[in-house]
């Protein structure tokens, strides 16, 4: 599973804890050290692999410990909270409403996935039985419309969009009045890939934003960027209001840990990650599951409440 | 960061605990900027060893004197050994009545149609001919996608300034069909129509994608273009290496040739998008020793420059 080798690291170095007959501070230096180049290897944000790092070795005096305190689970358990903190923005994933109409934007980088993954989604509401249509306010990208025609109508999806109307605004809002108006309770509004360098780009998303007041933004990031996501995505929820996170080409060799850190920037939940080109290659994803098989820990969770 | 270390420490043999925590901080630095872990490692091993026993002049001090040496050998690795010169290699094939053949490939969104439509522009200003053949048979819009910059490039340039002829074609078979097969056709079109240079487009691929890169490496193998640019983009982090070394791993392995055809060039996109953080020109120079031929820098036809390696040097010791 993604981030597989990563856990697979973690979890040896945890090892390290047990294995050694007596904890100072030297293995404890050790086994961070292990643990931050497992991150660092995975794209992690290298100012949060440091905070984690400072963190963990806060909890430890070596000094003033009593030598009868389980420095071990004291160790255990704080990497393990660090590790979540990374990845679980403690705010619960934006749900969608039956019966009314629930409006989702999709914004991210250029060629991140999001017209892909408009489809993907709209295709997961619809086969759970939601009345799913599409819109592509794109209309930047060469062929993006065709895109998401071609794709809507391979999955029976409802589209709408335009090959002259030159302002995306304007085709957010039809589209949205239309299908509000025909009742459809899932509508999922695809934009033009932007980045936090170009204002006028970043002016034209807050425009759509306004246009049709979304009730949950999704920002679209790939599995294999490095250490620009943070600052890019931490510029994208001070212009939008991102709820979420979507994590694409996690099908890859990538380990999603460079598009981790738009978790903490956003502050939002990943809610599902994008597996391959196809339009079912898309898993829902769960934070708490996910660290707890990460790190192969059975008892982890008895851990996160001492 | 290098600030911290600017204490003078007088004339002295440098020793392996003098660079230590010196290279440690220029580590994290290179990490910070998005240089690969394992290239960040190995680059300031290879300043210690070039650094270490020798004798710090009086009024050095131990940080300019690392950084000195890692400015040198980061302008080596974006200095290349080759030089990549399209326009001299496409009037070559021209004089010999032959089309001049570039394949784009590289993993999914890169950029690698919106550059190829890039140095489309290009060629064009410079008098050439393109024909572009629409080889990403799979993905919805890919086919419209280069239709629309064909007739954008079209209007740029109309027929009349072209001795009445169209600057650029597309050759297309829509989707679904083998994408060796097309590029062939496109070629032998090429040739017979008289374009100077055709550029073939690929649909993007994750490099562990076993099907998808043996049938890369077929069209490679049957076409035997004149150059292959792999496009990369310039937010991709660690993976930039894994992306070089299976994507030449796979044009290798499954050429069953002596010579295969691998990579010649890098095209580093989204330039504009990272600041400073230009770590993946270092990454992905380093891990194939090629030329990066181009830098995108935005999503205009004139978007596409020649690399700086000093200003990037600059960036990323800043
Ligand atoms: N392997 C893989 N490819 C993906 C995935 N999601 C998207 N892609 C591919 O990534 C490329 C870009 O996807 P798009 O959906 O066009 O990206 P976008 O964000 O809409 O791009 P712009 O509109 O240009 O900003 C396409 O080749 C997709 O097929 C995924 O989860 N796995
Ligand atoms: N900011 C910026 N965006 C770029 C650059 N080059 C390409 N893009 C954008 O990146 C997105 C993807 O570009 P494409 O050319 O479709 O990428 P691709 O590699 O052909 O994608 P697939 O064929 O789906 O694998 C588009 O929105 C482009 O406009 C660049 O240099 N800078
Ligand atoms: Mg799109
Ligand atoms: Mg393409």
């Amino acid at each position: 599973m993604v981030l597989a080798d990563l856990g697979r690291k973690i979890t040896s170095a945890l090892k390290s804890l047990s294995n050694a007959t007596i904890i100072n501070e030297e293995v404890l230096n050790g086994m961070l050290k292990e643990i931050c180049a497992a991150l660092l290897e995975a794209d992690v944000n290298i100012r949060l692999v440091k905070q984690l790092r400072e963190n963990v070795r806060s909890v430890i005096d070596f000094d003033e410990m009593a030598g009868g305190l389980n420095k071990r689970r004291m160790i255990q358990s704080a990497v393990f909270k660090e590790l979540v903190k990374l990845i679980d923005p403690g705010v619960k994933a934006w749900q969608p409403t039956k019966g009314r109409n629930n409006i989702i934007m999709f914004v991210g980088l250029q060629g991140s996935g999001k017209t892909t993954t408009c489809t993907k989604l709209a295709y997961y509401y619809q086969r759970k039985g939601w009345k799913t249509c599409l819109i592509c306010a794109d209309t930047f990208r060469a062929g993006a419309f065709d895109q998401l025609k071609q794709n809507a109508t391979k999955a029976r999806i409802p589209f709408y969009g335009s090959y002259v109307e030159a302002d995306p605004a304007v085709i957010a809002q039809e589209g949205v009045e239309k299908f509000k108006k025909e009742g459809f309770e899932i509508i999922i509004v695809d934009t033009s890939g932007r980045h936090k360098q170009e204002d006028s780009l970043f002016e034209e998303m807050l425009q759509v934003e306004q246009s049709i007041s979304p009730d949950n933004v999704i920002f679209v990031m790939d599995a294999t960027i490095g250490q620009a996501c943070e600052s890019q995505a931490r510029a994208f929820k001070e212009k939008v209001d991102v709820a979420s996170v979507i994590i694409t080409k996690l099908d890859g060799h990538a380990k999603g840990g460079g598009a981790l850190s738009a978790v903490a920037a956003t502050k939002s939940p990943v809610t599902f990650i994008g597996t391959g080109e196809h339009i079912d290659d898309m898993e829902p994803f769960k934070v708490q599951p996910f660290v707890s098989k990460l790190l192969g820990m059975g008892d982890i969770e008895g851990l996160i409440d001492k | 960061m290098f600030k911290m270390f600017k204490n003078l420490v007088g004339s002295k043999t440098l020793t392996a605990e003098d660079l230590e925590p010196v290279l440690e901080k220029m580590k994290d630095h290179l990490i910070a900027k998005n240089v690969a872990t394992d290239i960040s490692g190995k680059l300031c091993e290879s300043v210690a060893a070039k650094l270490e026993g020798k004798v710090l002049g009086t009024f050095g001090s131990i940080s300019t004197t690392v950084k000195n040496a890692l400015q040198e050998a980061c302008i080596q690795i974006l200095s290349p050994r080759r030089r990549v010169d399209i326009l001299r290699d496409a009037m070559e094939c021209k004089q010999q009545k032959r089309p001049y053949i570039v394949t784009f490939c590289g993993v999914n969104g890169v950029g690698k149609s919106t550059n190829l439509a890039k140095v489309c522009f290009w060629l064009v200003e410079n008098g050439f001919r393109v024909l572009i053949a629409a080889c990403d048979t799979f993905r919805a819009g890919a086919v419209e996608q280069l239709r629309t910059h064909v007739r954008k490039l079209n209007a740029l340039h109309p027929p009349e300034r072209h001795g009445g002829q169209e600057a650029v074609q597309l050759y297309e078979k829509g989707y679904g069909k083998d994408a060796a097969g097309i590029a062939m056709e496109a070629i032998n079109y090429a040739r017979d129509c008289r374009f100077d240079v055709c550029l073939v487009d690929t649909a993007g691929r994750m490099q562990d994608n076993e099907p998808l890169m043996r049938a890369l490496s077929k069209l490679i193998k049957v076409n035997q273009p004149d150059l292959v640019l792999f496009v990369g983009e310039a937010l991709v982090g660690n993976e930039a290496v894994d992306q070089l070394t299976k994507f030449n791993q796979a044009l290798a392995d499954h050429s069953n040739m002596t010579n295969p055809r691998l990579i010649d060039g890098i095209i580093l996109t989204k330039f504009d998008t990272i600041d400073d953080k230009v770590g993946a020109a270092i990454s992905m120079t380093y891990t194939t020793g090629q030329p990066i031929v181009f830098v995108g820098t935005g999503q205009t036809y004139t978007d596409i420059r020649n690399l700086n390696a000093r200003a990037v040097v600059n960036a990323l010791l800043k």
